[in-house]
């Protein structure tokens, strides 16, 4: 879920884009000629994704799968999600420009939270883990967003504290529908492609006896 | 699904005919200020320039009320919840519930404030080529990578939405409906799956044919900007409101009322 303009205050929007600013740089590091153009097909395919609904009963609920950016991009996953958030703002009127930062930050900022979650998959075995580690991912990502949003209206007043609560609790459906896609997808992708996962550990050589 | 902002960007208007730059960098000003506002009546006078800029930019208006169905679907449950949860002395009880007045107008300003923006956005952003638009902000000091990226993930957006179309259209001849269930979840999850294995083999192709065509990192664009006095003037009337607003918001006869509606 996207914020729109006119609610936050000037502090707040400032300190969104300090913030996005800061998480871009640190995110971006090392990042090549190769990887430009490599990135932005993958980021439109998330954008693309931000489209598809998931009915939940007589309306529907839009995928964010800021989960699943996380998972597939790692520590990329900010950049791909500003992007996002750039584009949103512009061409469908979501959100908005003045709170690129701070939608950023929370979308982008939940997608390393599912990063995180995601690594620790490394620890564990056990069957079926990808899709285990894929939606706690997907649902931690979702409940961390909604966790920053709730914050950023708390810091608007009083007035808001209702409207907060009613934020985070729509944030409990879609954390279950993020999770179970996410997982879905991670199951799916370890079987058919699991170079695209991030932070796969490379098989080790064999080594032959002459 | 209206995807390409830029489709109207050759119907002229005062808004087409202005240098991109100057134009973002003078509507921005005006967006900035409008998000900042904190009274009803300069939130209303936003609102009304806003919708000003929509018309003179000549934009279909199907075009940019479409644009405006995400607002104004995001806004309404302020419009419930915050006369119902405004701290305070309530004016009077609906279904024991109490309501106050300040709640409906700090709704009401969000939602004006919030609707100029956006129609100023899309004006901003309707009204020329999007190659343009980008290669503006890249002039106005915005990191050059993130507007390449930009450029790119645009592109190739459309792309992948005939993709997805396709497969959404094989999924439906196949028997797929979806529920609210969880074989629905799993389906979408693969179908997401798929569309990035696919997106992943065209990153390598996309890749090698920019390098076969020369590609070293710098996007060489053959659009060249040029500026006269009309777009400064243009400039300067739009900073007039923005300082016509400040004034009537912070200071003025308006601002003893910044709690009240008028």
């Amino acid at each position: 879920m996207h914020i729109s303009e006119g609610i936050l205050s000037a502090p707040v929007l400032t300190a969104g884009y300090v913030g996005a600013g800061l998480l871009a740089a640190a995110t971006m590091r090392g990042m090549d000629m190769e990887e430009v153009p490599k990135l932005s097909v993958i980021t439109s395919v998330f954008f693309v994704t931000s489209l598809i609904k998931f009915p939940i009963g007589p309306s529907s609920v839009h995928l964010i799968l800021n989960g699943l950016a996380g998972v597939v991009l790692g520590w990329r996953a900010f950049p791909a999600i500003l992007l996002g958030v750039i584009l949103q703002a512009i061409i469908f009127g979501h959100g908005g420009v003045t709170v690129i930062g701070v939608n950023s930050v929370m979308l982008g900022g939940g997608a390393l939270v599912a990063y995180g979650v995601w690594q620790l998959r490394h620890y564990f075995s056990f069957a079926r883990k990808e899709f285990a580690f894929g939606a706690l991912a997907g649902g931690i990502a979702t409940i961390s967003s909604g966790l920053v949003l709730s914050a950023a209206l708390l810091t608007t007043g009083e007035a808001f504290f209702a409207v907060a609560g009613a934020v985070l609790a729509a944030h409990i459906p879609i954390m279950i529908v993020e999770g179970f896609v996410v997982g879905a997808c991670a199951e799916f992708l370890n079987r058919v492609k699991p170079d695209i996962l991030a932070g796969q550990k490379r098989a080790k050589p064999q080594v032959t006896a002459t | 699904m209206a995807l390409d902002i830029d489709r109207y960007a050759s119907v002229a208007s005062p808004i087409q005919r202005w240098d991109p730059r100057v134009k973002t960098a003078a509507l921005g000003v005006l967006i900035v200020t409008i998000a900042l506002l904190k009274t009803i009546p300069m939130a209303a006078a936003a609102l009304v320039i806003g919708a000003a800029i929509v018309l003179i930019s000549a934009l279909p208006l199907h075009f940019v009320s479409h644009g405006l169905s995400f607002i104004l679907v995001f806004l309404v449950p302020f419009f419930l919840i915050l006369p119902f949860s405004y701290p305070g002395q309530a004016a009077f009880h609906v279904l024991g519930l109490p309501f106050a007045w300040e709640g409906l107008r700090l709704a009401a300003l969000i939602f004006m404030k919030a609707l100029a923006i956006v129609l100023i956005t899309f004006s901003a952003f309707g009204s020329s080529r999007f190659d343009v638009s980008m290669l503006a902000l890249q002039r106005l000091k915005c990191p050059k990578v993130i507007v390449q990226m930009l450029l790119f993930t645009y592109r190739y957006t459309f792309v992948f939405l005939d993709e997805m179309r396709r497969m959404y259209t094989a999924m439906r001849a196949r028997g797929f409906i979806e529920r609210t269930d969880r074989r629905t979840l799993r389906v979408l999850g693969h179908f997401v799956g798929t569309l990035l294995v696919h997106s992943f083999e065209r990153t390598e192709r996309v890749y090698k044919a920019m390098l076969s065509k020369g590609y070293q990192g710098e996007l060489h664009s053959m659009v060249e900007f040029q500026s006269n006095g009309v777009d400064f003037i243009k400039a300067a009337v739009v900073l007039a409101l923005v300082v016509a607003l400040l004034i009537g918001d912070v200071g003025g006869r308006f601002a003893p009322a910044a709690q009240a509606w008028y």
